[in-house]
Formats: C-alpha cells, structure tokens, sequence
C-alpha cells in the first residue's frame, strides 16, 4: 500500500458518534420527524450499511453525519468533536479534510475530466501540483482507471463514472467515507464490482464506510448492518461472511 | 482550477456563451464607435479654435471684463515688452504675434457693411491667415494699404483681389479716420460668419488708422494643446509678480462653443453608454441566471466536498470575468473594424453656419477604447454579482436535491 502512495489509518477508534440526533422538518403547518432521537457509533476501518425504504430517514441521517445539514437537536461528533456549534466554513473545513462523500447519481463535475474531478478534492485542500499528480494518479490506477483519466464524465459507462466518484471520495485521504445508494443507478453485476471496490478500498486504507441502501445486494457486503424505520435505528448485527465477501 | 473550470463552464453551453459575448461585443463596439466619433468632432473643433485665437491670449484685464473705456485697455509698448520678457522664459511658446483688433465700417461701390478688422504683423506664423488665402496673395511685410476679406464677404459686395475698399474708424482720441484699402487676397474659413465679417490688415497701417503705438492682445502659439493649461499658470503667476494688469487666457476660454459642445458631447455619449450599459446588464444577468440555475446541483456538490461560499462565488464570478473580458474584447476589435471602415468610406457633412463641409471621422485610439472596454467589463461583472452571490448562499442539502 506505502509503494503505492497511499494510506492507512489505525482501527478500532471511534470515529463517528451521534447522541439523541433529531431533525423535524416542517411541511406546512405540520412537523414530520425524520428522526428519532439516533444514537450511533461507528468506528474507524468500519464498513457499515445502513438499510431501510424510502422515506424512512437513512439519507437525512447521512447529510446530518455528513455536515451538509444541521440536526433540529442532538449532536453528531466527528472524530469526537461535536459539530453543531461549528460555522459554514468550519463545517465545509471539516468535510474538506475529513469526509469523502459517494453520491447516488456520482455527481462529477461534467466540464472536467476524470483526471481533474478527482483532483478537485486536493485543489481545494491546496496540495502542491506534483503531490496532486501522485496521488490521483495512484488512486485512479487502483480504481481500475488508468487508463481513462483524461475522459469527460459523458464518455464513461455508469459504473466507471461512480469509480471515478469513490477515487474522489478518498483522494484527500478522508478518515469517513460516507455513500448515498452507490449502486442505486447501477446494475448488478457493475454494482458488485462497485460493492467490491468499496469494501477492498476498507480493508485496505481502514476508513470509515458509511453506506446507505436499500438494496439487499449491497448488505452482503457489509461488515455491519444496521436498519432504520420511521427514523429510529435498530442495530442489525455484524456480518462474518463479508470479510470473505471482500 | 479557478480559471479553468469556469472556462469549461462557459464552453459547455457555446450557443449561450457566445450569444452573451455578442451582445456585450455589440455594446462595446457601439460605446466605441460613438465615443470615437464624438473625440474626432472634438478634435476638429479644437483645431478650429486654436487656428481662430491661438493657444493663448494676453490682454487687459479690462479687455476681457468688458469694462475698459475707449481703447484703454491698449497694451503699450512697455506692456509688450514685459510680457516679450516673460514668454522668452517660456519653453512651448513656438510664436506669439501682437494684434489688435477693432470695429468698422467698410464702403465698397454703394455698399456698406459693418467688419471687425484685426490688425497683424504680415509673416509671422501666429495665425497666418496668408496659410487661409484662395485668390490673390498673403499679405506682406512690405504691405501698408492692404487687406485679406473673406470669401462670403467677397460674394457679398462682389469684390475681388485688386478692387479698393474703403474703411471708416474711430480713432483712440474718437476721431474718425479713413482710408482706401486694397483687397490682397481673398480666405477661407470654416465658418461663414467669419468670413462675411473678418478682414485683416497690416499692424503697423492699422495702429496708423487708429492712432496708437499700442496694441489690443499679445496671441501665442505653443507646441502642444496638453502644455496650455501649464503654460498659462506659469506666464499668469509671472505677470502678477511683476503686478501687471494683464491676463491670460486660453483658447477654451476664448471659445465658449467650444467648451459647450464639448459638454454636449460628454453628456450625449454618458447617455449612449449609460442606456447600451444598462441594456447589456439585464441581458447578461438573465443569461447568466439562467445558466447558474441550471447548475444548482453542481453548487451542491461541490459544496459538499468542501468549497466554500467564497470560494463558490470565486468560481462563478470568474466566468463572468472571462465573459467580460473575451466580450469587451471582441466589442473593441468590431469597434476598430467598424471605425476603420467608416474612415475609409470618408463621410462628408456640412455642419451649420460653416461655409465647407467636413469629413466625419472615427477617432480610433486609446483614450478612445479604454472607457468604453472598462464600462463594458463593468456592467458584465456587475450583472454575475447578484447571480453568484444567489449560487454561493444555496444550502447544500437544497442543491443536492434538485434534479
């Protein structure tokens, strides 16, 4: 891994805590709870998925995790710092340097190439041009992407485009990675590869995946499940066969 | 990153790019043009002015207030000689001639007609008027009883070079005083009044005619129209240490057509940029509105890894700066385009009250190109504000959802 220019970060620290964590949102003159008071803990080299159907609060949890959305009460910290008194700019600090985010729809950039979407990341970091070219060198080669750094988001196949999207997530070195429906715009089979990606890239750097789905194929590769309903968390047990899986 | 991001930007959606640089490119060239044609007129103008009084003149101060008796506001030779003195000091006087200049009554056959007669030293290259002559000859140091009149003056009374005119004046002492005059030459000027109403004579035959050694105005001529407002400052402050009752003043001064028409034309082309501005803004702020809603998912994303407000609105407002730039640009090189062409066609208008007509003209240069470009970059840059100040305030969750 250190020939190849990339990272590792310790296990078994807590990484991520949420205490009591609620959001209302209010649709008219109505409230609707989005969440129940969520307490969760995730640790680092964790790969957990997150299940539930639609509108039962996994993506409101991951935006709050993710600091791209403020809790109507309780406390998400990060690194076990709390994040609910922290500024605009604190908070895009923290996902700069901390968070890598994997988004359903892979939301590239589409004026950029594959090269340069997962060089945003480090533009904003303000890391040198020669360690910028390193790094998402290596990062591509290890998505399978070598190749294809110089083509526009347009020019690749879904599944290329959300590896593209994973290189971005990790090219700043993120101790949290946190995905939304990775796979939900992919097939099966390119999902797997997705899946497989994911959990290797766990295994090998010890971050943090956070990853929320309701699709089963995805549980299978997750080192811990948990499920949600209605906005409450109900803890779904450890998953042996994953490490396998991986 | 922060400039090539908002170029792509730009390139993405090339129809819309390019009908915004068009529209800023038309406004800039059309400011251009307009402030072009405005400094050419002004320019001919002042050339005009400064052939009619010269670049400075120097005279009672009672001349100038209209308060002097008579002719006292004569400048005696101890006059001329002091302010001789002072000029010689002076670096950009290239000539200076002495003249004066009083009222008449011309005679000629039986016709009579009212002139104003300006008497000048024949040769010096102050106002040479002999440069304006079209029939018959300059005048001459050697000339006494001779006079230039204007070409409408001569169609008026039908006279031509060799024909005898009779000239009536008062005197300094109030006497009057006449004599035949020989009509040397006939000029031209561009504005018929002057002609139908300017004649000039030899200095030394009309202080004969008047009665004087003395002299109306001391004219100077400098090198360059931008050393006028130095120079005066410079010859004024020596002439009140030397506490003389002289005054200088400018062909600005001088000519307050000039300074009007000069206004006219700054207000005229303030209102041409001001209304090609205003319509380049609303144009450009509805195109760029557009083009940042429509990347409002973009916004989320970015700001989600990280960017900051400032640093969205960097992004967004550098696209308008390439906008500005490429479309001000483009405007001045259409500008130069158009200018260059309507130059070579040669326009000629005749203004009114003049005699010739004139060659309108687009006065490419610098100053004429810089004011329109940084108005035209301005309003650009002022139409992304409120839309990338509007894209850098989305709240993440907000953009992230919009499909």
């Amino acid at each position: 891994m250190e020939e190849r220019g990339t990272f590792c970060y310790e296990r078994g620290s807590v990484s991520i805590e949420t205490k009591d964590l609620t959001k209302v949102y209010r649709v008219g003159t109505q409230q609707v709870h989005a969440l129940h008071a969520v307490n969760f803990v995730a640790k680092q080299g964790d790969f957990v998925v997150i299940n539930g159907p639609s509108g039962s609060g996994k993506t409101t949890f991951l935006n709050l995790i993710a600091c791209i959305d403020r809790p109507t009460s309780g406390e998400v910290f990060l690194e076990k710092q709390p994040t609910s008194s922290l500024s605009e700019g604190q908070l895009a600090n923290l996902r700069k340097e901390t968070i890598g985010l994997i988004f359903q729809t892979f939301n590239l950039i589409p004026v950029l190439s594959a090269f340069e979407n997962v060089e945003y990341p480090l533009l904003l970091q303000r890391v040198p041009r020669g360690q910028r070219r390193q790094r998402v060198t290596a990062l591509l080669d290890e998505v399978g992407l070598a190749d294809l750094g110089r083509r526009r988001p347009d020019e690749l196949s879904g599944g290329q485009r959300q590896r593209v999207a994973i290189a971005r997530a990790l090219v700043s070195q993120p101790r949290i990675v946190l995905a939304d429906e990775p796979t939900a715009n992919l097939d099966t089979e390119t999902g797997k590869q997705v899946m497989g990606l994911m959990r290797r890239l766990n295994e090998e750097h010890c971050v943090v995946f956070i990853v929320v789905t309701h699709d089963p194929v995805v549980t299978e590769y997750a080192q811990r499940t948990v499920n949600i309903r209605d906005g409450r968390l109900e803890e779904g047990g450890d998953n042996v066969a994953a490490a396998s899986t991986a | 990153m922060w400039l090539r991001l908002p170029l792509r930007s730009l390139l993405r959606n090339r129809r819309r790019t390019a009908l915004s640089i068009a529209i800023i490119a038309l406004g800039t060239a059309i400011s251009f043009f307009v402030l072009g044609f405005f400094a050419d007129a002004t320019r001919s103008i002042q050339e005009t002015t400064v052939q009619e009084f010269g670049t400075l003149q120097i005279a009672a101060k009672s001349l100038w207030d209209d308060t002097a008796e008579g002719y006292e506001y004569l400048l005696s030779q101890q006059d001329l000689a002091q302010v001789q003195a002072i000029l010689e000091q002076e670096d950009a006087v290239v000539s200076r001639s002495p003249q004066l200049s009083f009222s008449g009554l011309v005679t000629a056959g039986n016709a009579t007609k009212v002139v104003r007669a300006t008497a000048l030293v024949p040769g010096n290259k102050t106002l040479d008027v002999n440069d304006l002559v079209v029939e018959g000859r300059g005048l001459e140091p050697t000339d006494i009883a001779a006079v230039l009149v204007g070409r409408s003056f001569a169609e008026q009374l039908q006279l031509r070079p060799g024909d005898v005119i009779t000239l009536t004046v008062t005197t300094v002492d109030g006497a009057f005083n006449v004599s035949p005059l020989e009509i040397a030459g006939i000029y031209r000027f561009t504005s018929s009044q002057v002609e139908s109403q300017q004649i000039y004579l030899p200095l030394q035959f009309g202080q004969r005619l008047l009665n004087t050694d003395g002299v109306g105005r001391l004219v100077v001529m400098l090198d360059d129209l931008d050393a006028t407002q130095p120079a005066r400052a410079r010859i004024q402050a020596d002439l009140d240490v030397a506490n003389s009752r002289l005054e200088v003043k400018t062909w600005e001064e001088l000519s307050p057509f000039y300074e009007q028409l000069a206004g006219f034309f700054n207000a005229l082309f303030g209102v041409v940029t001001l209304a090609v501005s205003v319509l380049v803004f609303f144009i450009i702020l509805q195109v760029l509105t557009m083009s940042f809603l429509e990347r409002t998912r973009e916004v989320g994303t970015i700001r989600a890894l990280g960017t900051k407000r400032g640093e969205v609105f960097r992004l967004f407002f550098a696209e308008s700066i390439w906008l500005a730039l490429l479309g001000s640009g483009t405007g001045i090189a259409f500008g130069l385009v158009l200018g260059l062409a309507f130059n070579a066609v040669g326009i000629e208008w005749q203004p009114p009250g003049t005699v010739e007509p004139v060659v309108l003209g687009i006065r490419l240069t610098v100053q004429t190109a810089w004011l329109p470009f940084v108005v035209s970059v301005f309003a650009t840059l002022l139409s992304a504000v409120f839309p990338s100040i509007q894209s850098a305030r989305l709240r993440v969750v907000d953009a992230l959802r919009v499909t």
